[in-house]
């Protein structure tokens, strides 16, 4: 279980595996609206619709392996400190968009071979997707950039041997 | 101030790492689409879409390169994470100009139903490279601490470390007096880090009289030059942990351990650090 756990927080890799895998879907269902708006206005043709529709599954795959590692890393992180509340607010934010793109795929998976032209409920859902998409991903930002979230989490040793060169009081270890 | 837009003061959040999200996601798309155009040529309109999304992957990338620069030039020079970082950028801007090539080989052949060999192998090695620039990307932040609570500062942070030697200091029996003229000019809320014989630390100057403590934090041992101020505390931007810059006591956690504080005193009209010699600074 614990190789499980460490394999998620992304040790192996010296750098936490969720922020990572969170660039897919982050990039993916932005760009889709954009490729959405794009058919709209005649640009690209069949090739954006199609395009639009590869970025929304591509995003959804990795959105997929990105909640587990997300919610490893949130359960390491204190019920009573304030990033604990933002990463339940960021999880489920993060799983309504998940569906809202999932439901998204399913409206265009029969037209999006043939049509020049992405219809309004789908263009609809991308971009309520995306605004919220947007908050949800601020939401972690903050996580990292206000609360230090895996920050030094794994390089503690050798901030510790720097401080310890530098005459700095420190806790024992 | 332009600078503090750049960073992402406003949002409280970093520009930069927001917006490589989009040129990581697009570069990656427009390799995989291209692979699909490989196993199943049929399909059409693959490789407009593929040169769709590396387009906006480009125009994305040159975005995100402007507050890179600005948040690469604001690292300290002497930080150990400023070689990662122009490495980053370097490898940044040659994956830029791989892709522009890409594009530019690509885009005569938008009508074919595979991809050929040459931008397919431009993609694999701009995919190549991107991986690691975007790891090193990622451990500036991670391992570096780089933009981590850096909006809460209001003032500069130092931009190099200076170094002092106790060996010409004048002598006080067991004390030396080390003169720091650059204290002098620090303004309110200003930091300098300063190392005297390895002894790193932070000078500040609060409420119009200056202090001096340990430039690392007890926690994770952040850059407390970097802190925040907050009447006589100062806070690590990485954690938050918070201590009284006047008797190094803890004030916040999750730091449990007090900082070592430092007496500063004026003589002959010059600032400066009033240490105890080095065996005796480890009590």
């Amino acid at each position: 279980m614990k190789w499980l756990l460490d394999l998620l927080k992304g040790k192996w890799l010296g750098h936490p595996l969720h922020p990572i895998l969170a660039h897919v879907p982050m990039a993916m269902w932005p760009a889709a609206l954009i490729f959405d708006l794009l058919s709209q206005w005649q640009i690209g043709g069949n090739a954006i619709v199609r395009l639009s529709f590869y970025a929304i599954v591509f995003g959804l795959a990795t959105a997929v392996l990105a909640a587990p590692t997300g919610l490893v890393d949130w359960s390491g992180i204190k019920k009573e400190k304030p990033a604990w509340k933002i990463g339940l607010y960021h999880m489920a934010l993060n799983l309504f968009v998940t569906l809202l793109f999932a439901v998204n795929l399913g409206l265009r998976w029969q037209t999006f071979r043939e049509a020049s032209e992405v219809d309004r409920v789908p263009l609809l859902l991308s971009a309520v997707g995306t605004l919220i998409l947007i908050g949800s991903a601020y939401l972690g930002g903050r996580m990292v950039y206000e609360y230090g979230i895996s920050v030094a989490r794994m390089s503690k040793k050798k901030w510790r041997k720097l401080a310890e060169a530098g005459g700095a009081n420190l806790p024992s270890e | 101030m332009l600078k503090d837009l750049l960073e992402g003061k406003p949002l409280r959040h970093p520009i930069h790492p927001m917006l490589v999200h989009f040129p990581i996601g697009l570069f990656l798309l427009s390799f995989l689409v291209d692979l699909a155009s490989l196993a199943c040529p049929d399909a059409p309109n693959l490789l407009r879409g593929s040169f769709y999304a590396m387009l906006l992957g480009i125009t994305t990338a040159l975005v995100a390169a402007m507050p890179g620069f600005v948040d690469y030039s604001d690292i300290r020079r002497d930080h150990p994470g400023k070689v990662t970082a122009a490495r980053h950028m370097i490898l940044n801007l040659v994956v830029v100009t791989i892709y522009g090539i890409n594009l530019w080989v690509r885009s005569s052949t938008l009508s074919d139903p595979k991809i050929s060999l040459l931008p397919l192998l431009l993609s694999i090695i701009g995919i190549g490279l991107l991986s690691v620039s975007g790891y090193l990307g990622g451990r500036l932040v991670y391992d570096e601490g780089i933009a981590v609570g850096r909006h809460k500062r209001r003032t500069p942070t130092p931009q190099d470390t200076l170094h002092f030697s106790i060996e010409h200091a004048a002598r006080d029996g067991e004390a030396a007096f080390v003169p720091v003229p650059e204290a002098e000019h620090l303004r309110n809320g200003e930091t300098l880090r300063i190392e005297i014989d390895k002894e790193v630390m932070t000078i500040a100057r609060i409420d119009n009289q200056l202090y001096a403590f340990q430039e690392f934090c007890t926690h994770r041992f952040g850059p407390l030059s970097e802190g925040s101020f907050h009447g006589f505390n100062v806070q690590c931007p990485w954690h938050n942990s918070c201590f009284d810059i006047r008797t190094g006591k803890v004030t916040k956690g999750p730091a449990k351990v007090d900082l070592k504080t430092f007496k500063i005193e004026i003589r002959d009209r010059k600032v400066g650090v009033l240490l105890r010699k080095a065996h005796d600074q480890k009590t």
